[in-house]
């Protein structure tokens, strides 16, 4: 993928994330379509690998998208993949790599407004690069 | 096996207009290990799938991509769809081409299904079976705690015709602390007599007194556990635990400034003393209750004192003057009993600041300042009936880190997690029933009781569960011991196990194991591997994101 085409990857938990970008689908609320969500079972699964591997392949964002704090359907999931989140976005800052942008967001799983604001503030800061 | 996708597009009644279909028929040809396109309009009709599934059979497709609806609807049906055929249902791979790029997005969509789909084909490529088979579970259940929620508990199991071990140092428990309950005939003393009395009677419990949990070991379905009575140490295997170790209230004296004495009493006094009117050197003239002080909003103070106020209004016909900042009447009922306590002539003041209290002449003095009166108000009452705070009983906090499983902020059993439904704990079949998950009142109890009843009833029942084996499994040969999983998994379904004389690993149990993947992420040597999920796969499917179609 190439970084102009604004490629977004969203991580996007099953039991949260995947399900409030369902329900955007299902009422017809349109956001911009270069995102690419890939379904993972908690925020907790992504690995700092996973996120490295988006913005080598050229993504020019990634978001890690799981359950609340406190809410997590496996307890500690979405404060790992915070965790995680903050240590990728370290290494990026030391390798150089061209400002990709890396954010945690925690929703509920009917949060489809929520969903959308994040996804278009996310695709607003790159294309303002 | 040489891998050969088939790809099944669904247009969804030809309802995806913005998607030309032609076009991506016509790629996804030419996607790698592709051998087979088709498209259905009707993929989750019986129809359609006869179809799919004839296909499926001809050129000898090993991994299946779908693409059309999102996976919560139909991944099932599709999955139980291959396994008839004879494929392994994890060899099956979704692509969301409706909620999240159909209906979401306005004008042409075409090259994002495109890629939607090619992530899922890539994803396809790594698939590996999972095989699912049954493992059996022990049928007996041990309840700790002996009050009513413990008994109830029991004896709910035992009417399901589950064997229950019931392990209480005595049986009896909070009721006492009440002297009837409002709307129910039967006297709180007599519940618990024939509940005991049913206990008893029951060939299915079995009751161990003065006994204790000393340790728990092993995954749901088959505990060891350990229990000490006295010198003596016995261990027993459980298919399922239910804690009702219940709550323990205390007088804070910060909160009355004075310590409880002959004046100023617990609820639990008060109802000794209105069972045995003898104790009363004097029929007394004015009662008074403070509530909200030790812990504001909580159901299970309201409860004792308005049923308690209502006692001494029909047995003393003392005068009622209650206390309180605002009265939690959530509970089923207690709505209607506020109202009867009013009617009755029970006093309520309604205090903004913190009363003050002293003593006056061997009675209790109380002020405050009354927010509808707006005026300040003096009471000399001749007992003060204290709230108490209601804490986690002692040894809370030996048992959760026994058990591995969290509390709240309150030192309480976790009820706030909307994902752990209202019984279950974050480790499978552990429950906690009752007051030691914080505020309840006794409508909830029981339909919590009830609840986690029939989750242990569902679970060791057929007294076999069908697991995925395997599904998330360490690679012993990479395991390097170095517990990181073991401390970081949730639901505590990871254990050391000795694999010879010189090496443990780490060994995921397929029952307790809920599928996060939070130890395949954080596992330092790579050692786990969760078939669908792995790592492989995922980086397949971000590796499929933009490349030219």
């Amino acid at each position: 993928m190439n970084r102009e085409d604004n490629k977004i990857v969203a991580f996007c938990c099953e039991h949260s994330a995947y399900q409030a970008a369902n329900k955007a689908g299902r009422t017809r609320l349109y956001y911009p379509d270069n995102v690419r969500i890939i379904r993972v079972p908690c925020a907790g699964r992504v690995d700092v690998q996973h996120i490295l591997k988006a913005f080598e392949k050229g993504a020019a964002g990634v978001l890690v998208m799981g359950c609340q704090e406190g809410a997590c359907q496996h307890l500690t999931g979405s404060t790992r993949a915070k965790e995680r989140v903050k240590y990728a976005e370290s290494l990026l800052k030391e390798v150089g790599i061209d400002g990709g942008e890396v954010r945690m967001v925690n929703l509920a799983p009917d949060m489809a407004q929520r969903f959308i604001r994040e996804v278009k503030e996310m695709a607003e800061k790159i294309e303002g690069r | 096996m040489q891998v050969r996708i088939g790809i099944f597009i669904c247009d969804c009644g030809k309802s995806l207009s913005n998607i030309d279909f032609t076009k991506v028929r016509e790629r996804a040809e030419k996607f790698q290990d592709v051998v087979y396109v088709d498209l259905s309009s009707s993929l989750c009709l019986e129809e359609g799938q006869k179809n799919m599934l004839s296909a499926i059979r001809e050129p000898d497709i090993n991994r299946v991509v779908i693409a059309g609806c999102s996976s919560e609807l139909k991944e099932n049906v599709f999955g139980k769809a291959l396994e008839e055929l004879g494929l392994n249902y994890n060899f099956l791979s979704l692509a969301n081409i409706r909620e999240q790029c159909s209906w979401t997005h306005e004008g042409d969509v075409t090259d994002k299904a495109l890629e939607l789909i090619r992530m899922a084909a890539n994803k396809a490529r790594f698939l590996q079976p999972v095989e699912k088979n049954y493992i059996p579970v022990n049928k007996e259940v041990l309840v700790v705690g002996g009050g009513f929620s413990g008994m109830k508990s029991a004896l709910e199991l035992s009417g399901l015709g589950l064997r229950t071990t019931l392990l209480e140092a005595v049986l009896g428990g909070k009721l006492g602390e009440f002297e009837s309950f409002y709307g129910i005939e039967a006297t709180p003393e007599e519940m618990l007599s024939s509940m005991r009395k049913a206990v008893a009677g029951d060939e299915n419990i079995k009751v161990l007194t003065s006994a204790e949990v000393t340790k728990v070991e092993g995954q749901a379905g088959d505990f060891t556990v350990s229990i000490g009575r006295g010198e003596e140490k016995v261990c027993q295997s459980f298919g399922a635990i239910i804690f009702a170790t219940g709550y323990m209230t205390e007088i804070l004296p910060q909160d009355f400034q004075l310590k409880p004495d002959v004046n100023i009493i617990s609820q639990r006094k008060l109802v000794e003393m209105l069972q045995a009117p003898g104790e009363f050197e004097r029929r007394p003239r004015t009662i008074g209750f403070v509530l909200d002080v030790s812990n504001e909003n909580s159901r299970l103070p309201v409860l004792s004192t308005l049923n308690n106020a209502l006692a001494v209004k029909k047995r003393l016909g003392s005068e009622v003057y209650v206390f309180c900042k605002s009265l939690k009447v959530d509970s089923e009922g207690v709505e209607k009993l506020y109202r009867e306590a009013r009617e009755r002539g029970v006093v309520f003041l309604k205090f903004e600041e913190r009363p003050r209290i002293s003593k006056e002449d061997g009675r209790v003095r109380v002020e405050a300042r009354d927010l509808l009166l707006g005026e300040e108000v003096t009471l000399l009452c001749d007992f003060l009936v204290a709230e108490e705070k209601v804490l986690p009983p002692e040894g809370t906090e030996a048992l959760s880190s026994m058990l591995n499983i969290g509390t709240d902020s309150g030192g309480f059993y976790q009820d706030e997690n909307v994902h752990l439904y209202p019984v279950a704990s974050e480790r499978k079949g552990i429950f906690f029933v009752g007051g030691c998950k914080g505020d309840s009142d006794f409508t909830r109890i029981s339909m919590d009781i009830s609840s986690a009843a029939m989750s242990i009833y569902k679970l060791l029942c057929p007294g076999k569960v069908m697991v995925e084996v395997e599904k998330v499994k360490v690679e012993s040969e990479r395991c390097r011991a170095c517990l990181t999983c073991v401390r970081v998994c949730p639901h505590g379904a990871i254990q050391m196990v000795r694999v010879d004389t010189e090496k443990e690993v780490a060994k995921i149990y397929d029952l307790a194991c809920d599928g996060c993947g939070i130890c395949a992420a954080i596992c330092p040597a790579k050692a786990i591997r969760f078939e669908g999920y792995a790592d492989e796969q995922i980086l397949a499917e971000v590796e499929a994101i933009g490349e030219s179609l």
